[in-house]
């Protein structure tokens, strides 16, 4: 029983992380893509990662993960550390959430915090640069700069701001996440963008933009799909794997309004069913944020 | 592949004799054309005509209810192995398993809990869909116990799950005319267990691994006379589920093996991960689930999944355009302006039924769109503000001309003001914001 949705054209492949044979520092480097069917067909490798998101000014993050992690929260490579050796996370995703207070301008503790959290891990990062368009070129400057050789994957280029990323990933050896909201023509149509900015097609990994479970997570979830179908059948513009991060998961009605000693059971359920979805709609990383949600997923996939 | 009216038609006897309840044989033709009636119903065809025409018109996946009156569920009718290509129709039915070594309290709450709770989202309720009685006592008469425990199908629809045909008999010798599903028929015992759901008229699970061994034995069943089945691909690991569960709807929807044409069966307790297995089952074409009781967090995921992937693709679940009084609004009140998207509208009425703050809900038709969608795609203009003002005489309600509106459309805020001649006032993004909001700034 074949036809053009199975045994298609592949997955392209992408490299995240870098080890010492490959100039960088990490233990590990992971390859992802490759796959020639649909998600879970047994069609191709199918190295599927979960990475556990923190941030550099907890501020602006879950209270329900601040008050799991405490203490960390204040420090990124410690809390870094934890989500690879305590909570088992493949990798760890770094948000520069201090780029979202006004004036924003300690753009030397961006670097230091990029260095420091490579120092904590043993394996690939994913870092998710500036939040704000006007800090973009230098703060994508700086982290990618601190990462040079690692093979970051760096986030985030979207339509209308997309060449400071291209310009540090170029620049310094690393990936970058395409983000376009919720359409297949967007997402190929930025995908041509950066290619013109000369960011190789092999250091492009889709981000199709995941809305939270309940939260038009059911078009997030066709359009994965139909990013798939499209490459398989042959679309090289969109033959990316894609990465999967339902931001807004934590902060939805659910999670805030449950009862104290519920919090965490329903944050984990509300970021493990949105995130596990999105892994059987394409997804080859999906990126957390409740540190208990990790184990669940892993656990997840070896059944 | 779907045949049309007329070539259906072709095959009828066209004596118009109206015996399957159609006034003319091609009124019959065109009800089968979509998959609306059953060749079964015309008495007068041979055969091969009967083989071939119900080849090409029933539905790819068969419709099968499980349980009768008001809770019972009916799965399959599905059209399409993506939901983007169309939209699934079905929701796969959840049933919670409770055992017949259980103590009666537990089972007895366990039923409850699945009757009780509901869980209200975006103006629909969802519950669970029943309850799985397993047979592990080995004792026929405690099984029967258990299922009157549960119901006994009245309220809501049963699974029997067991080996022995006398548990199957004593258990529905007592709910029997509620429609159960029966799981399971394997190779060795199909032949009593078909003649049991054919006896009740109950719908029949089969079990084998793999599609092939499926086909063959639902094709068995078939033939001995029970219509509605349902397959249980026994899976060794949620990978091999899903590669299974996409093979069977391949085969259905491509009408390549109509003995697949069932909906699939789903044990979620069987594999370890019940969340996982949930998950999987709701995404990729299971029609019934059992589970084992769910904890609060895991059932509300579940059932919001079940209700996002069930959602038709190309027609959010919307609300009504129109006035809407919260409250009870004098004249004075503040005239609050949304969008007809569902989850935006309960989103908002949630909060402001709680802050117990009068006020006239403004719902203007987004085509189903939320907010920033609306904004970020054109559907919410001042155009479309002005008419809306005007056809639901929103002037006539108050004896103000203030229109607050939400914090995500503040770039129209000028061309509203412009072309409708209201105040304009920018309101928070959050709705859980509003109620202060108003508080403070609304003063007429
Ligand atoms: C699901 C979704 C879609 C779905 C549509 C679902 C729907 N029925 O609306 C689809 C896939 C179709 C879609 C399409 C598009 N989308 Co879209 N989409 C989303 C997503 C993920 C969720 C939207 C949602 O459901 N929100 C929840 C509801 C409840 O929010 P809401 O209606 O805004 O209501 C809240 C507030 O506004 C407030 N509120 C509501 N009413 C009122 C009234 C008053 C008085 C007040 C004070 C407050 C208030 O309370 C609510 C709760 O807080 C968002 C991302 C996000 N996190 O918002 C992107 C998003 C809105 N989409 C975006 C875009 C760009 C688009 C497209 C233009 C892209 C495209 N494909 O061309 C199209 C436009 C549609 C079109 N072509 O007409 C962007 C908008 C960017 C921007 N800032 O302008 C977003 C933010 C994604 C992103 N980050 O890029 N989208
Ligand atoms: S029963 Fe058969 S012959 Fe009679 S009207 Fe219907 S289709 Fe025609």
């Amino acid at each position: 029983m074949t036809d053009s949705s199975d045994s298609g054209s592949a997955i392209r492949e992408v490299r995240l992380g870098a080890t010492r044979e490959e100039g960088g520092t990490r233990e590990v480097s992971y390859v992802i893509g490759g796959e020639r069917g649909l998600p879970f067909s047994g069609n191709g490798p199918e190295r599927l990662l979960v990475a556990l998101e923190i941030c550099d000014d907890p501020r602006f993050w879950p209270p329900v993960v601040r008050d799991y992690v405490g203490d960390l929260a204040n420090n990124p490579d410690e809390w870094a550390r934890a989500a690879e050796r305590t909570y088992g996370a493949d990798l760890v995703r770094l948000n520069f959430t201090s780029t979202k207070q006004r004036g924003f301008d300690a753009f030397d503790t961006i670097a230091a915090t990029t260095e420091r959290v490579l120092a904590a891990t043993t394996r690939p990062l994913i870092v998710e640069g500036s939040n704000e368009p006007k800090l973009d070129s230098e703060v994508f400057r700086r982290c990618g700069e601190a990462g040079e050789g690692e093979r970051l994957l760096l986030g985030t280029a979207e339509a209308d701001r997309y060449r400071s990323v291209a310009a540090a990933a170029l620049a310094y050896g690393h990936a970058v996440i395409a983000q376009s909201p919720i359409d297949v023509n967007l997402a190929k149509q930025l995908n041509i963008l950066l290619r013109e900015t000369g960011v190789p097609q092999d250091r492009l990994v889709i981000d199709p933009y995941t809305g939270a479970l309940g939260y038009g997570f059911e078009y997030s979830y066709s359009v994965m799909e139909r990013i798939r179908l499209a490459a398989l059948a042959d679309d090289a513009d969109l033959a990316m794997p894609m990465i999967s991060a339902p931001t807004d998961t934590l902060s939805v009605r659910e999670v805030r309004e449950a009862a104290p000693a519920d919090q965490d059971a329903m944050a984990v359920a509300w970021e493990f069913y949105t995130a596990y979805s999105a892994l059987v709609a394409g997804a080859s990383i999906v990126c957390v944020r409740h540190p208990l949600t990790v184990e669940r997923l892993k656990k997840a996939l070896e059944v | 592949m779907a045949m049309k009216a007329l070539d259906i038609y072709k095959h009828l006897p066209k004596t118009n004799c109206k015996k399957c309840g159609y006034p003319t044989c091609l009124a019959f033709a065109m009800k089968l054309a979509v998959g609306k009636a059953e060749i079964e119903a015309c008495p007068d065809l041979d055969p091969e005509t009967k083989a071939l025409l119900g080849g090409v018109t029933r539905p790819p996946v068969r419709l099968v209810q499980v349980g009768a009156g008001e809770r019972s569920v009916a799965v399959g009718e599905e059209f399409v192995l993506f939901r983007h290509e169309k939209t699934f129709y079905h929701p796969p039915g959840i049933m919670v398993q409770v055992s017949d070594t259980w103590p009666e309290d537990e089972v007895r709450s366990a039923v409850e809990a699945v009757r009780d709770t509901v869980v209200h989202r975006v103006g629909q309720d969802l519950v669970l869909t029943g309850v799985a009685v397993k047979n592990e006592s080995n004792r026929p008469e405690r099984f029967a116990e258990t299922v009157a425990l549960a119901g006994g199908g009245t309220s809501l629809p049963l699974v029997l799950i067991a080996d022995d045909i006398a548990s199957f008999e004593a258990a529905l010798a007592m709910s029997g005319h509620y429609r159960p599903l029966i799981h399971a028929a394997t190779g060795d015992n199909w032949q009593a267990l078909a003649a049991l759901a054919k006896r009740y008229g109950c719908p029949l699970a089969v079990r084998a691994t793999g599609p092939g061994e499926l086909a063959a034995l639902a094709g068995k069943c078939a033939d001995a006379g029970v219509p509605d089945l349902v397959l249980d691909p026994v899976p060794r690991s949620l990978r091999d589920f899903i590669a299974t569960a996409t093979e069977i709807r391949r085969a259905a929807v491509g009408r390549t093996e109509p003995a697949l044409g069932y909906p699939i069966y789903l044990d979620a307790g069987s594999l370890g991960e019940t969340d996982a297995t949930l998950a999987a089952g709701i995404l990729k074409y299971a029609g019934i689930i059992v589970t084992p009781p769910l904890s609060p967090a895991s059932r509300e995921a579940a059932l919001t999944l079940r209700q996002n992937i069930y959602t038709d693709p190309q027609k959010p679940i919307q609300v009504t355009p129109g006035i809407y009084p919260i409250n009870e609004p004098g004249p004075s009140a503040p005239v609050l302006l949304t969008v007809n998207f569902s989850l935006t509208y309960f989103t908002l009425l949630g909060y402001l039924d709680a802050s117990r703050i009068p006020c006239y809900l403004f719902v203007a038709d987004t085509e189903g769109l939320s907010v920033l969608t609306a904004v970020a795609g054109g559907k919410l203009t001042e155009t479309l503000v002005a008419d809306s003002l005007k056809k639901f005489g929103v002037a006539d309600l108050v004896d103000h001309r203030l229109l607050v509106i939400p914090g995500y459309a503040a770039p129209l805020s000028g061309k509203i003001e412009d072309v409708t001649g209201w105040k304009v006032l920018v309101g928070p993004r959050d709705a859980a914001e509003l109620p202060g909001y108003l508080e403070k700034e609304w003063k007429t």
